[in-house]
């Protein structure tokens, strides 16, 4: 994929509790501000196909959503769109069929989109949607893993990160104390207000040992992206952001057969594949966007995806390293915990935010680039058994 | 001859006093009971009933050839429970499967059921489990006194701690306990003198002096005698009638573990078994619904080897959690919460 | 996403799973599992063989999960736990209900219990019980 593909303009709404806005005015708006950030302009008939990324589908009561809804609604008829969900990861996925639409050779000018709507319904109900533990039927029996949605599962892996790597719920909070701080300075975040340790922790206790203010919210969104060949792209943009490699990893998906509940190999293959497509290593990042869907994940993933041991996260984000103005900054967006977790528009939210820091618009926000690399992260799934993973570049 | 093989209980770990559930309603009912949690029936008390009973006998429960479940307190008007428990010990297709319900004299029933099957020669080895958690509503009968708990015995005729020396059964139509299909609750007549002589007291001692023509014994014959126990003073009427001394009397357990219902007499001979040496002989009746089946037992050598493999009920009355009243209310469904 | 019903096939087809702990053990990598499966989840085998899972076994990590779906009371305790001989079983406690008392390498027992009631039927299956003496 390295060399083939770049991004041209990326687009996205503020993300909240969008209650006035339908699934259709988020697509639209999103899709506009996408075309709209391509400086150079784009004949929107020069998209000549489109992935849609919707997680939820009917659950939630939006009604069933194919690729013929996207199609409609951006004014594209005629044009192949698909429509896909793969969990958590939806978005990050969905940028990667886009980007592989255009590496296969089979189209030139693509877009990537995806929305969610979760407000329609109580938090309450679209919380305990989101994933069982077991795959298909498995997550459905009493017995096993009925109920057992992502807060449940997450909180398996911090009891163990306590147990096993000695991490506190200070270490946790202290995620979304970051997180929190740089939400203030975006201003599609879902959250803008500072949290301190003493309020994660006096949070209301939703799945111990995960309080309250670990989790990140539910929320409503849209996030596109339109991408397009490497050699064309200065037609469209000044300033392209290539795509170095985009992957997805696996694992088990049933949460029983996994060895270890301190280690997602889901992130692990999604993160070490992509960096070998890229030929690069995670050393070379400059600053990450990556799915800190409860705070403890955070720290997980930062040593899954290679940018420390395990064991050691904690103590490096204590130490600063991953704040805006550290050495790695992790999340400058606000991250799902402050920037929102609209599941199938999330992934896009990241590649938004990567693009803007690389192209060095991100305003207040902009972290420091040496190399200009940033990445993408997602995880989830019964199990957590799916990860996508992405690498930009401000360099072919 | 066949006899018991092996046995078990289960006691659930909640208690009531009594007191609360009666106060509130103008009443009063002394001492404690055991109460199911918000997650146990009669099928998962049944459970480890059974499992206790298969670990003492040394079964294999795959072996086993038919399983009787008697209560009068089962979730399902139609839907058998057996099949339940049969999936869960792994029994084959081929063993009989059947609940006994409607009566609180069914775990007797049961019993004489699998007795039969064995002296057809129908079956060789049977499991005989008794359940109650008895339906109740605020301040009707039983409220306050309707205990919960299960008892099993792997019955056959090889390798038996006690036999059964003989059964004899009394019944006539008496009604002075009943649920009807629409009811929740269970109903009493409430007039506790005319249903404890002329039911209680009568057709156990009908049942008793049936069953020592059979056998060739006398009532004072026997070392202990065991009568179902819907409060702590009752089986003292009958005893009276047949000249037994108090000291004979299983001890009291309804102001401990409640009014235990079709499993009170099954309950009762487990405790009077975890503490009976070899060569003593136990008198045991039922009582429920008009009927009484009064049984015979004769233990000996094997019941002190087993010992070690028991389970007794003393170690389930032991272990204990006082429940308030709310949430007795809350577990037996009879608060719900809004619907919308 | 509605529950299937008790009497739906989904939860028949496991009936031997559910009450006898009946799994698989994959004879090329050693992996343990249920539902029993043609291929192993592990390595990709198709050299497998039935096994009969423990029921007891110790916590290998819970959460006290205090937003628990419909049907469910608060608070329920999710447990992964090691059983003895081997496999993982995903269950939840019964009978116990703090950080104090559950614990990793908390020593347990599965115990029958009724999950939950959908149209009047019962589901049951396994739930995991403290054992009373943890030496």
């Amino acid at each position: 994929m390295r060399g083939k593909v770049a991004v041209i303009g990326v687009g996205m709404i503020r993300f909240g509790e969008l209650f006035e806005q339908s699934l259709e005015n988020m697509i639209q708006e999103a899709y506009l501000s996408c075309l709209n950030n391509i400086d150079k302009g784009l004949d929107p008939k020069e998209i000549k196909a489109a992935w849609f990324g919707q997680w939820s589908g009917g659950f939630i009561g939006q009604g069933a959503q194919s690729g013929q809804s996207l199609a409609t609604y951006v004014g594209l008829l005629g044009i192949p769109v698909t429509r896909l969900e793969n969990a958590c990861p939806t978005g990050g996925d969905t940028f990667r069929h886009a980007c592989l639409g255009v590496a296969s050779g089979a189209y030139d000018i693509v877009l990537a989109l995806g929305a969610e709507k979760m407000r329609d319904k109580p938090s309450a109900e679209s919380l305990g949607g989101a994933g069982g533990g077991g795959g298909s039927e498995t997550g459905n029996h009493p017995a096993w893993m009925m109920g057992q949605g992502g807060p449940a599962i997450q909180a398996m892996h911090a009891t163990r990160q306590m147990y096993e790597l000695g991490y506190t719920m200070e270490d946790f909070a202290r995620v979304a104390v970051k997180n929190h701080h740089n939400g203030t300075f975006c201003p599609y975040a879902h959250y803008r207000f500072e949290v301190t340790i003493e309020q994660v922790l006096n949070s209301y206790t939703v799945c111990w040992p995960l309080h309250l203010l670990d989790c990140c919210p539910q929320t409503d969104g849209a996030a596109a992206a339109i991408v397009c060949r490497a050699d064309l792209a200065k037609n469209f943009t000044d300033k392209p952001v290539y795509v170095l490699g985009s992957n997805i990893g696996t694992d088990h998906s049933q949460l029983w057969d996994r060895k270890s509940f301190v280690e997602q190999l889901s992130t692990v293959r999604a993160a070490k594949g992509a960096f070998e497509m890229a030929g690069i290593q995670p050393k070379d990042v400059d600053f990450a966007e990556l799915h800190d869907c409860f705070t403890n994940t955070e720290l997980m993933n930062i040593e899954d995806v290679g940018f420390a041991r395990k064991g050691e996260a904690a103590r490096m984000l204590k130490d600063g390293e991953f704040d805006m103005h550290g050495r790695l900054p992790v999340n400058p967006s606000g991250g799902l915990k402050a920037h929102g977790h609209p599941i199938a528009a999330t992934g896009l939210g990241q590649v938004y935010e990567v693009v803007t820091q690389l192209r060095e618009e991100a305003d207040k926000r902009q972290v420091k680039l040496k190399n200009g690399i940033g990445v993408q992260h997602n995880v989830g799934g019964p199990a957590f058994g799916v990860s996508a993973f992405t690498i930009l570049s401000r360099s072919p | 001859m066949a006899g018991i093989i092996g046995y078990g209980v289960y006691i659930p770990r909640y208690r009531l006093e009594q007191k609360e559930a009666a106060i509130p309603w103008g009443s009063w009912s002394p001492g404690e009971k055991a109460v199911c949690g918000a997650d146990e029936d009669v099928v998962t008390m049944a459970a480890e009933a059974a499992d206790n009973a298969i670990q003492h006998a040394s079964m294999d429960p795959t072996k086993i050839d038919a399983i009787y479940i008697g209560t009068a307190s089962s979730p399902y008007i139609e839907q058998y429970i057996a099949p339940i428990l049969a999936e869960s010990l792994g029994l084959a297709p081929e063993a009989t499967m059947i609940d006994y319900s409607g009566s609180l004299n069914a775990v007797a029933m049961a019993l004489l059921g699998c007795l039969d099957a064995i002296a057809a020669k129908r079956i060789k080895t049977g499991i005989v489990i008794g359940a109650e958690n008895r339906a109740t509503a605020p301040g009707a009968d039983g409220d306050a006194s309707f205990g919960a708990g299960a008892m099993a015995m792997v019955i056959g005729t090889a390798g038996t701690i006690a036999d059964i020396e003989g059964v004899h059964t009394y019944s006539t139509l008496f009604l002075d306990r009943w649920r009807a299909t629409k009811d929740s609750w269970v109903s009493n007549w409430n007039d506790y003198r005319f249903d404890r002589e002329h039911g209680y007291q009568k057709h156990i001692v009908e049942a008793c002096n049936g069953l020592f023509q059979k056998v060739g014994k006398k009532a004072t014959d026997y070392d202990c005698v065991v009568f179902a126990q819907p409060d702590d003073r009752l089986p003292n009427l009958p005893a009276k009638s047949l000249g037994i001394p108090r000291d004979k009397l299983a001890p009291a357990i309804a102001s401990t573990l409640g009014d235990l219902g079709s499993c009170s007499a099954f309950l009762s001979l487990a405790g009077v078994l975890d503490n009976a040496k070899p060569g003593q002989t136990i008198l045991m009746a039922s009582y429920g619904s008009g009927g009484s089946n009064a049984f015979s037992f004769a233990t000996h050598e094997r019941i002190q080897r087993k010992k070690k493999r028991l389970v007794p009920i003393e170690q389930y009355i032991a272990r204990k959690q006082y429940m308030t009243y709310t949430s007795y209310l809350r577990v037996r469904e009879h608060v719900t919460r809004a619907p919308y | 996403m509605t529950q299937p019903a008790p009497a739906s096939p989904v939860f028949w087809r496991f009936n031997a799973e559910v009450f006898r702990l009946i799994g698989i053990r994959c004879r090329k990598c050693g992996h343990i599992s249920y539902p029993r499966t043609k291929i192993c989840h592990e390595c990709g085998s198709l050299d497998l063989q039935e096994y009969q899972l423990s029921r007891t076994g110790t916590i290998h990590t819970f959460c006290i999960n205090w937003a628990p779906p419909p049907n469910f009371e608060p608070p329920i305790i999710p447990v992964a736990v090691d059983l003895d001989g081997g496999g993982r079983y995903l269950g939840i406690m019964t009978e116990a209900s703090t950080p104090e008392e559950v614990k990793v390498g908390a020593k347990v027992e599965m115990v029958l219990r009724k999950m939950i009631t959908d149209r009047g039927l019962n589901v049951y299956g396994y739930k995991f019980r403290l054992v009373e003496d943890q030496q």
